[in-house]
């Protein structure tokens, strides 16, 4: 992407952030807090006064959506840039540390515990995310047919170990309630399947890693 | 994978081609040239016909398969 579409990308998420804050500061400060604080929606009646922080959100929303329909728009095309040179596409390693937001997935012991959401355990599988880091090193790796053989067999066995990890937990969980309680339960089914589908992403790229470089351990140069 | 024999480090040396120029004839990795030499690779049919034109020796002389 180039660097000033880049900027006004940046530029517009910074603009719907501070727009959010200096509405959500408004409404604190002059509305009582609606649509701030929780609120029932059943009985909203709409007032003018609502108007920024209706306008903030919506504008975050869109803002959102065209973000991802950019970066699908972007992958697609990166994708099939690689596929017209035959190498792998090119990403940074550092992208790898975006598997850090796997910690989130922790978040859901807390929402749990103030409101009973569950969701959260789900972002476990950002943990997946840690794959980037070797996929980013082998960016731009020119894919003939034994480096295709190789991503072949990683993304096999890294989908067999996954699949496993599953059958095993269904086996398990099937059996009845987790410590007597069906919402425990649900909670180990949402944290196993996450860190089994993060464990599939991660172990494709890693494996494939492996069996590339060790391939090439050993070889002399010539 | 079955087991064979390759001969190809030779006939690419009486070409007097590098690894490198003989996967870039053939549109491979170095790695890959590497792999074959050693016979830790058992190349497709099309990529055994690349190197076999690029060396100018037929297949079955370059891979023995026992």
């Amino acid at each position: 992407m180039k660097t000033n579409k880049m900027k006004i990308w940046i530029g517009c998420g910074l603009f719907c952030v501070l727009s959010v804050l200096f509405s959500s500061w408004y409404a604190v400060a002059y509305n009582d807090s609606r649509l701030v604080a929780p609120m029932d929606f059943k009985n909203y009646v709409f007032e003018i006064r609502d108007l920024p922080m209706i306008v903030s959100v919506s504008l975050t929303c869109i803002y959102l959506v065209a973000l991802f329909a950019m970066l699908f728009i972007h992958a697609g095309k990166k994708q099939r840039q690689a596929e017209e040179t035959g190498a792998t596409r090119k990403i940074n390693p550092k992208l790898g540390c975006l598997g850090v937001l796997g910690f989130l997935g922790f978040t859901g012991f807390w929402t749990y515990s103030v409101d009973g959401a569950v969701f959260p355990f789900a972002f476990f599988l950002f943990f997946g995310f840690f794959g980037f880091y070797y996929e980013g090193k082998m960016s731009g790796t020119f894919m003939d047919e034994r480096f295709r053989e190789n991503i072949a067999r990683a993304k096999l066995k890294a989908y067999k170990i996954a699949f496993g990890v599953m059958l095993i937990t269904l086996i398990i969980l099937c059996q009845g309630k987790l410590f007597g309680n069906l919402e425990y339960t649900l909670i180990a089914s949402i944290i196993t399947l996450s860190l089994a589908l993060a464990l599939g992403i991660f172990l494709s790229e890693y494996l494939l890693y492996r069996y590339d470089h060790d391939d090439q351990a050993g070889e002399g140069e010539e | 994978m079955a087991e064979f024999e390759c001969k190809l480090k030779k006939y690419r040396q009486m070409k007097d081609l590098t690894q490198e120029q003989l996967a870039e004839k053939v549109g491979v990795r170095r790695e890959t040239i590497m792999r074959l030499e050693k016979a830790q690779y058992n190349p497709s049919l099309k990529l055994a016909i690349d190197i076999s034109r690029a060396v100018e020796v037929p297949i079955e002389e370059i891979f023995v398969f026992k």
